[in-house]
Formats: structure tokens, sequence, C-alpha cells
């Protein structure tokens, strides 16, 4: 088999540069159009514009200049040199000594180069200059004479590949010039970031179109004259059996051309705008659909059976076709094929088939120039994962009436540069044509849309500048023929946005908007969330803001069993990776998480929380359940970061979090009282899997229990490779907002000394302490303002299995103050219904 | 009565006189000023049964007396320097670190998206969130962004079904509110979005500020003027500003906001890549189609939309330089904030 020239691949599937800015953010994946300065000056004048004011008007007309690269900076380092005297070298025929004028100096130069001679000008480098090889020129002794600098040839200057002697330039320049300006070797590459809606501009003269709009200058032609194609005869068939997705098809043969690299012009400009030039027939292809917008594809003319192009979908036989980078593509009933007249060769704007490519032997080729339906094309680009160049701009929309004019263009640079011949004839088959659309654009809404005065005559100019045709209909209504390459133009807010740009954006006034005053209420949820972060802030947690999505795994650490409702997670199509694969469906993972990474970091002293959603599944196609949750974790010292001469090593417990949780609640306006129906319950044996047995309590909302508060469970905590106790409470904020709030209201001012009386009673080890307080305040005894627990004791003198619970009861009249009489009575009344309830005796024989 | 004062006091001043450094002072206090044994607290516990009429008189003599004492005391409190007494003032040693409860702080995000709502609260937009979990209706078609448009390529959306999705931007809501409420509307819609992209730049879920207006006649210069207000409070300065022409399929004019760049003053630097821009949000005028589907006519009303990713404006603002630290929950990276 004979060895293949590089193919066709190259123009089907060169990844588009994707602008690698923060901007992704907001639009992301723009594609982005690489051009030369001199390219575009082929097709409009930039006189009077700078390559950066250039980069601007484009940037304020909605293409974005992502970057401005200068082309020959490397020719800075070179200036233009005379060559004065020539002497043969004293030891070496081959080399000369050349006195050269620097335009400052006059150095010796060794040269090796058969066409020195005095009177030249070359250009030079000086010691300390780098080529473009890396060579760095120094000054040395050349067979034991000095040489102070070299004279280049073009390829040492990466000018082209000519190695025959040092460059000539012309005698008429001053030595001493800097190379790239002697030369007028100014360019510069620019990069525009194109959006999805002006694929016209995904085009050398497309973009140089936009320029003529602010310059004022015409905008040249693509070709000169185009052959009118009868299809008469061409020596083979077209036939569009699909004229819905392809509205047109031209194509002509061409013989005797010779595959060989293309000139040198050209590799450079397919170099600067990042196409690497692969041969002649390939670069030209390219060359055009750059230049003008318009992919092109060519067949290997003789490998295409019954000499037939037939655009259609696949028969039921055809399952797949080989594509030119080897790979077999699966065809589905609606992938749009070109076909010869037995078989695919070809996915229609995508790529070229392996059967039909070119190689070194082909001898005739047939050139395609077409017009594809944008969703076809990008359905089947999608589907195989094929972007190139090629879809990128069927799929947004090639101008149909291009496909002749850049079938010509090709043809003739085929025939300039590869002496190629082409069929007199060829076929243009326009089964799409359609006339120009037509817009209709009122001056009053323009005026209104756009808040500013504009006036007719403005607005025919500029809408002129870049192919629009406008007619007065009635007074203050234009007629707008659309020309057809802005496909995207089709409603009067088109023709707007049109305007907006033209004009330029910053001429726009700015003001302010006339409209009636409103007092929106604030959504219940945020303002609850506001004031827990604000709450919570206060009392020493960082807020956390964890990924919503999850790894599944997360259900089986915290050991949830395998009816809860929470693992029901929303399952994401396309993760990034299985660690972030599901919804959560609970906020303590995520901070377990949290604590294990800042643990690893030293920062073992943590309180974090988080108000954030959990998604639960329902039933298919319907969209998941999302509930506002709170959890807040807790751990290492009480007091993170403290000076440790105030606080030493104070480790958090379950007070702190219970005292978070209570003091956040009460602050909010939800105390656990009656009124609110909030209360938290003693939950061991119903406690949540993740939760220390014996170390939680349920937060209850009269019989609906909203949320939990404990110890985090010495194997959940093992799982997240946490190495110390977290305390943690979470509550569900879709119950909690419901809840009415207890709103503020004044009590008076206490104006009688309050008096109070302590107790300590020892009692049963398994009582709970709380319980005596709640007997005290369930007893409602006159005067008793509170009752505060403040010692638990155990241990000598006392039983095993009993403890010391020490009480403090105050006690206050409104009106008047108490003598000690009364009040002794009413707490020797409390204390004898204390040890009567709880069999509680007496503490003995210790100080209190 | 007045004599055994008397007395006593003389004999306090005599020992007082004796005294040669804090610890013989300090036993001078315990015998005489102590609260259990002192002589002169003692004697002045006895004036209670003093006859009645002499209680005034000997009462004020005692307390004169006793401050007399203690004045001296203290004098040569001073001059015996410090001792070992509890009851002495401590110096203060000033230089010992403050003591201070912990505190917290909100998150970055959550305090600049505070920021950005608080701005356009004051001018009179409502708030309203909606689902993270969106339909693809709401999403893209609602938005004039159909099946097989191009514009979907800008959103690396996650699927949960063919028709459900992470929401790729807030937009949705301005659908969902359109739908069930006429003009004059004034919403922003804080919250997540989320799209299949991660590295320095980018993570897959990040937040969003969208906000629109729609009324009768309202203009893009509209737009300028409630933009331009927004961004000079956000930056708190007087910085330019520039609005550019751009593409976002639901807006038509479309802009882009750029700030001058709060790094560099807009001379050019690594961060607005030599360009002294930066681009802080997108906006447009809001496309007809969108305002048909929620059955506006749009030859009457016009409106204007704008979105902004908040972590964007948060890394200007404080120059954070990598989008992942928001995610980290590092304590290392809240506590600066």
């Amino acid at each position: 088999m004979p060895p293949r020239v590089q193919s066709f691949k190259i123009l089907y599937t060169i990844e588009l540069t994707p602008s690698n800015t923060l901007k992704q953010r907001q639009r992301s994946r723009i594609e982005s159009m690489k051009c030369t300065v001199s390219w575009l000056q082929q097709f409009t004048s930039t006189d009077g514009f700078t390559t950066a004011q250039l980069a601007d008007r484009l940037t304020m007309l909605g293409l974005e200049v992502d970057s401005v690269e200068e082309l020959f900076t490397a020719l800075d380092f070179f200036i233009t040199a005379k060559v004065v005297t020539v002497t043969k070298h004293p030891d070496a025929d081959k080399l000369t000594l050349c006195q050269v004028d620097t335009g400052s100096d006059l150095i010796q130069v060794v040269c090796g180069a058969p066409n020195v001679r005095p009177g030249m000008i070359s250009p030079l480098a000086l010691p300390g200059t780098i080529l473009p090889d890396g060579t760095k020129i120094k000054k040395a002794k050349v067979r034991g004479v000095e040489s102070c600098g070299m004279l280049c040839s073009a390829r040492e200057l990466g000018l082209s590949t000519d190695h025959g002697g040092i460059m000539e330039l012309d005698e008429r320049l001053q030595p001493g010039q800097p190379l790239r300006q002697a030369l007028q070797l100014v360019d510069a590459v620019i990069e525009v970031d194109l959006t999805p809606n002006r694929p016209d501009c995904a085009s050398v003269r497309g973009i140089a179109r936009e320029i003529s709009s602010f310059t004022g200058t015409a905008l040249k032609p693509l070709v000169g004259q185009v052959t009118q194609l009868s299809g008469n005869d061409t020596g083979f068939s077209v036939t569009i059996e699909e004229p819905e997705l392809c509205p047109r098809y031209a194509a002509r043969r061409l013989t005797g051309f010779r595959i060989g690299p293309s000139p040198e012009w050209m590799q450079q400009r397919l170099a600067a705008v990042g196409m690497r030039p692969i041969n002649n027939i390939v670069d030209i292809t390219n060359y055009v659909m750059l230049e003008s917008g318009q992919p092109l594809h060519a067949f290997d003319f003789d490998t295409l059976k019954g000499q037939a192009i037939v655009v259609r979908k696949p028969k039921s036989t055809e399952k797949e076709l080989v594509t030119l980078d080897g790979n077999s593509r699966i065809l589905e009933a609606d992938t749009l094929l070109i076909c010869d007249a037995e078989r695919p060769v070809a996915l229609a704007g995508v790529m070229g088939g392996l059967n039909s490519e070119i190689t070194e032997q082909t001898s005739t080729l047939l050139l395609e120039s077409a017009c594809f339906d944008p969703i076809s094309i990008r359905r089947t680009a999608r589907r195989l994962g094929l972007p190139s160049e090629a879809s990128y701009r069927f799929e947004r929309g090639v101008d149909p009436d291009l496909a002749d004019k850049a079938l010509q263009r090709a043809v003739d640079l085929m025939v300039e540069l590869t002496g190629a011949k082409a069929d007199p004839d060829g076929h243009d088959q326009y089964p799409g044509k359609k006339p120009l659309l037509t817009v209709a654009l009122r001056m009053k809404r323009l005026k209104t849309l756009l808040g500013m005065d504009i006036s007719e005559d403005e607005v025919v100019r500029m809408l002129s500048s870049i192919g629009f045709e406008l007619t007065l209909k009635a007074s203050g209504q234009f007629e707008v023929l659309v020309p057809s390459f802005r496909v995207d133009i089709e409603r009067e807010i088109d023709l707007v946005e049109e305007v907006a740009r033209l004009v330029g954006f910053d001429t726009i006034p700015a003001t302010q908007p006339l409209i009636r005053m409103d007092s929106p209420l604030e959504d219940p949820m945020r303002k609850l969330c506001r004031e827990i972060g604000s709450n919570l802030t206060s009392q020493g947690f960082y807020e956390a803001i964890n990924y919503s999505f999850v790894v599944p795994t997360h259900h089986d650490m915290v050991g949830l069993a395998a009816d809860d409702h929470r693992r029901h997670a929303v399952r994401l199509l396309n993760p990034l990776n299985e660690e972030q694969s599901v919804l959560r469906t609970l906020l303590l993972p995520g901070l377990l998480e949290n604590i294990e990474r800042n643990s690893s970091f030293q920062h073992t002293d943590i309180r974090l929380y988080e108000t954030g959603k959990i998604f639960i599944s329902r039933e298919l196609g319907k969209l998941p359940e999302e509930r506002m949750q709170l959890c807040a974790v807790m751990s290492g010292l009480r007091y993170p970061k403290a000076e440790p001469i105030h606080f030493s090593g104070q480790k958090s417990e379950f007070a702190d979090i219970k005292g978070a949780l209570t003091q956040l609640l009460w602050r909010l306006g939800y105390p656990f009282n009656q009124a609110t129906g909030l209360s938290l319950e003693n939950a061991t044996g119903t406690q949540p899997p993740y939760c220390k047995a014996g170390v939680c309590l349920a937060i209850h909302a009269g019989s609906q229990v909203i949320g939990y508060l404990g110890a985090v469970d010495t194997s959940v905590l093992k799982a997240f490779s946490v190495k110390q106790a977290v305390y943690f409470f979470e509550i569900d904020l879709e119950y909690l907002v419901h809840i009415p709030r207890v709103e503020k209201y004044f009590s008076g001012l206490a104006r009688y000394p309050a008096t109070s009386r302590d107790i300590s009673l020892v009692v049963p080890e398994q009582l709970a302490a709380g319980e005596l307080l709640e007997s005290v305040r369930a007893q409602k005894q006159k005067y008793v303002e509170a009752a505060q627990l403040f010692d638990v004791y155990r241990g000598e003198p006392l039983a095993q299995g009993e403890k010391s619970v020490s009480l403090s009861i105050t006690y206050r009249s409104s009106n008047a103050t108490l003598d000690d009489a009364t009040v002794d009575k009413i707490h020797n009344k409390i204390v004898q219904a204390l040890m009567l309830q709880f069999n509680a005796r007496y503490r003995k024989g210790l100080d209190v | 009565m007045e004599t055994q004062l008397r007395a006593l006091q003389q004999e306090a001043l005599d020992a007082l006189e004796q005294t040669t450094d804090s610890a013989s002072l300090e036993l001078f206090r315990v015998s005489y000023l102590g609260r259990k044994g002192g002589r002169l607290t003692a004697i002045l516990r006895q004036l209670g049964s003093a006859a009645p009429e002499d209680r005034p008189r000997l009462g004020q003599l005692a307390n004169e007396i006793k401050a007399d004492i203690e004045r001296l005391f203290d004098e040569r409190l001073q001059l015996f320097g410090s001792g070992t007494d509890s009851s002495r003032p401590q110096p203060v040693d000033l230089s010992l670190p403050g003591r201070y409860l912990p505190f917290g702080s909100l998150h970055p995000i959550t305090q600049v998206m505070g920021e950005i709502c608080a701005i356009f609260e004051g001018l009179g937009f409502a708030v309203a969130e909606g689902p993270d979990v969106e339909s693809d209706y709401y999403n893209f078609e609602a938005l004039n962004i159909p099946q097989h448009h191009p514009a979907r390529d800008m959103h690396d959306t996650f699927y949960v079904t063919d028709s459900i999705l992470l929401r790729t931007h807030t937009s949705p809501m301005q659908a969902r509110i359109m739908e069930k409420q006429d003009p004059p509307l004034r919403y922003i819609s804080p919250g997540k979005v989320y799209r299949c992209d991660s590295d320095i730049t980018h993570t897959p879920m990040f937040h969003q500020v969208e906000g629109f207006l729609v009324d009768r006649d309202v203009s893009f210069a509209d737009l300028k003027g409630v933009l331009t207000s927004f961004s000079q409070r956000m930056f708190q300065r007087d910085l330019a500003l520039r609005f550019r022409p751009s593409f976002f399929p639901f807006t038509e004019p479309s802009a882009e906001v750029d700030i001058a760049c709060v790094i560099c003053n807009g001379k050019g630097c690594r961060v607005c890549k030599q360009t002294g821009w930066l681009e802080i949000l997108g906006s447009g005028l809001i496309d007809p189609e969108v305002l048909t589907q929620v059955g506006y006519d749009p030859d009457i009303y016009s409106g204007f939309a704008f979105g902004m990713g908040v972590e964007r404006i948060a890394m200007l603002k404080y120059g954070i330089d990598d989008i992942r630290l928001y995610y980290e929950n590092d304590l290392r990276f809240l506590s600066q904030f």
C-alpha cells in the first residue's frame, strides 16, 4: 500500500481553540477565530488604524478580541547593514572578510555566502542576537580572524527555507534600521472570540466586513469572475435526495495537479492562525475556508463508484462508515451522508470517508462546496463527538450564496499553485434557494428600545455599511433587505441590535427607568437563613458552603438504613466523577469532610455550619423535593484560637452544642415552650444512625421531629477519618420556617429585690437532673421566678449509684420585698415535694 | 466608749508607725482592721449597744478614726510596695492579650451575594429563589434556547434525565415569575448554578445573581443606568465602566459589562490580560421571544435582564486567585473574611 499523504482529517477534525478565560463562567466554550492584519487588508483597507485600535473597535462591535500577537517580533533584533568592502579570508577559500556599515559603526564580519558583494544591503545579527532556531550570535574568531556579527540568509531569519546565500535587501534602505521596520513586516494575529450568532465572522472576510463598517472603505470581493456551472457536461452526476438538509451542492473536478508543499506565504498565514500546513491541496481547502467561511471537501474522484454524488440518508443496510481518522462511525437513520452511486463516502459537513480519501496516487479530485442544514450537522457532530472547523460553521449557518464563490476561489488557487486544470463545467444545484429576507424596522420602536434619538439617515448609513439595503416604506418605517450571510437576522429586534452596536453602546445614554415604587416582602426562608447566619457567626461558627453533589457512599458512611428515604438521592446522568455523582440528602457528611480536611492542616478546633438544600428524589419525570436544612458542627477546643493564658484546653462537649442551639432558637423567637410547641426530647433508641446512642436529643415541634442534636457516632467519625469527638445539630428549616415566632413583647422591670435559696438533694444516679428543675417549674408555686442547677456531685461520701444535685431557686414578688418567713415557707414546700417525688434526701456532711 | 476609741486610735497609730515591711503591715491589718479578729472592727460592732442618744456622735467619731487609720495604712502600703497581700490592687499587665469569645463569619460568597442583593433591593427589586434542579423548559426552552441551538454549547449541563437538569444559570426564574405576574416587575434571583467543568478557574457549582426589570418602554439606556449605579456601588469607587456588545439567546441587544481593572486601574496587568478591563456581568434587553412565550406583548412591554457570577466578583474584590478555595471550607480561608 502506498504511503498516504496526510489527509483531510486535519480539515475536518481540528479542535477549535476554546478561549481560556474566566468568562467561560458566563459564556463557556466560545470558539475563536484568528486572522492576521495583512490577511484582513486583502479585503479592506485598515489605513489610519493601528492594530490596537482595530482590536478595540472590533471588541466594541461585539467581536471581542481575545488577544493580539505581533508577528516577526524576532526580527526586531536584526538590523539592516551595508557591505562596504569584501576581501578574501587569509586562511579559508570559501570565506570572506567584510567591512560592514551598521549605521553607527564599521565592523568586521566573516561571511561564507557566495553572493556577498560590496554595496549590498543585508540583514545583520550583532553579538547577543538569538536566531529563531535558538543559536546565540557571539563575537568569535573564525579561522583566526575576528568576526563581530553575522550576515543572515532568509532561512536563518525564519522567513523562508531559502539558504542559497545571505538575503539581498533593497539597496535604497538605510543601514542600521531594525529589520522588521525596514522590511515593513509589521503584522499581527488578532484572535476574536466568536459568539454563536455570528458565523459570518468565522472568516477573514467576515471580520474585514465589520472593519469596513468603521473605516468607510469598501469590502473587496472574494473572487473576480465566477464560472457559471451548468452541470450539463461534467462527467459526473450530483443528486440531492434531501433538499431540506442540503439546500445547495456545488462540485468541480480537477486534474493535473502536483501534490507538494504550498507556497511559503500560504504556509505562513496558516501557521500564524494556528493551522498546520499539510500539502498544497489540503492547505488550499483550509485557506479558503478560513478566508471565506465556506468549508470545502475534496474526494479522490476515481474512488467514486458510478461517477456519482448522492446526498441522502443511509439505507437500512448501511450501518457504518469508516472516516478519515480510521474510526468506524455508526450511522443513524437521520445522519446526512454524501454517497457515490453505491455507498457512503462522507458524513456530510462533518468528516470525509476513508474510502474516498486523497492519496499521493490521486490524479483527479472532486472539490465539494455545499451548504447543509445546521441542526442535522449539529446532531451528527454531537453524537459522534466530532466537532470540527467545518461542523462548527455548518451548525451555526453558512451563507448558501457563498458556495459557488468559495469553490471558484479554491479552484483558482489550485490552478495557480498546483498546476491543476479545472473542468470547464461542474455542478451547482441550489434547490434551497430563497429570496432574501426583508424585515420591517420602525424608527419609533428603535428609539424607544435604545432610549436615544437617532436619525433615519444615520440608520441607513450604518446598516448599509455592513451589507443591508434599506427602503423607506412609510414615514418612520424601513423595509430592510437582509444579506444572505447574516443568517442571524430575522426580526426587527435583530436590526435594533445591529443599530445599537454600530452606533456604539458607549454613545447610548445611561438613564434610570421610571417605575412605580414597590416594597416587596422578604421571603421568610431567606430571612430565616440570614438570621441564622448572623446568630451562629456571633457564636463562633464559620459558614461553610459544600457542593450539592456528593459521593453516593456517604449514605453507607453515615449508616443510613436500607429503607431510609435519604437513600433516594438524585443521580446525575453525566457526573464529572463518582465523587460528585449524586445530590446530597443530608448536610452532615460535607461538614465532617470539612473537619477532616481542617484537622489535616492542624486546625482541630472547629465550629462550622451550613444552610443549604438537600434533594430527595420523587417519581420519575418530577423535579426532586428540595428542602432547606441547617447543620452545625463543633469539635476540638471550646474557645478556638483563644489565647491559652485565658482559656486553657477546655474541650467542646455536649453542653456546648446544646447551648448553641438553645441560644440560636431563643434569639430567633423560637424558645422551647408551649407557645412555639418546640421542645427537646430524649431520643435514646430513636436516634439517627449517625448519632451516638445516649448522646442525642430530638428537636420536636409538637409531635413532629424537625431535627437532632448530639454527638456524632464513633463509627461515622471513623468512616470520615475524623479523629476527635464531634457534636452537631441539624434542623429541617422547611418545618421551622412555618412555626410562628414568639413576638417580642415588653414586660415590666422588677422593682423589688429577689431572694434565693439553695438546696442540695441526693438522688439516684439514673434520675436526669433536669427533671428536678422541671418539677420545680411544674409545681407553679407562688413567687418562683427561676430555678437553676449549679452543681452535680458524685463520690465520697455518697454511695455508689447516688449523686447530689444542687439547685438555686429565686423568689420575687412584683409588689413587695419578700420576708424570710414567706420565702422559707414556699421553699420548704418545694423541697418536700421534690423529696417525695424523687425519693431524694438532704445532702449531709458536705459544704454546699 | 469614747475613751476606748481614743486609746485604740493612739495605739493603732503607734503600731502602724512601727511597721517596717509589708509582712508586719499585714500583721497590723489583721489585728486592727481584720474582718474577724480586728480590734477596730470589734469596737465598731459594739456601737449598737451604746445609748441611743450617743450613737450618732460615737458613730461619726469611730468612722473618722477608722478613715484616719486606713489612710495611714494605705500610705505605708504604698511605701512598702508589693507584698503577698491579695487585697492590695495588683498592677495590670497591659501587654497581655485580650480575652475574647469565639467568633465566626459568613462565607465570602454569602457576604458578596448579600452585598449585591442589598444594592438591588435598595432599588426596589424583590428577591426570588428558584429550584436548583430545573426542567429543560425553564432553563432553556423558555429562554429562547431550543434543543439543538448552538448556544447550548455555552452551558455544560449536568442532566438528571433528558428533561430535568441542574440549572446552568439562575435565569429560569425570569420565565417562572413572568408566567405568574404582570409587569411592572423587578426581581433578582440569587442562587447556586451548575456546569460540568472543573479547573483552577471553574468549579462545577458556583453562584449567580440574576435580575430583570419589565415595564412599558424600558430601554437599553435604562439598563445602562441601573447597571452603572450597581457597579459603582459594588466596587465603591467612581470607576470606569464599559458596555460591550455580546450574545445571549434570551436578550437582544446583549451587552457585557466591563469595569476598569481593579488591580491595575486600567493600565493592563495579568489579571485583566493586559486589556485594562474586567468583565463582571452579562446583560441585555429581554428578547421579545421570551416575553411572547409568557404572554406579554413585546410591542408594549420591554425589559432588561442581567446576570453575574458571584465567585468572580468576590475574587476581584478580595484578590482570591483559586476558585476551588471557596468549597474546601478551610478555616484558614474562611477566617480571612
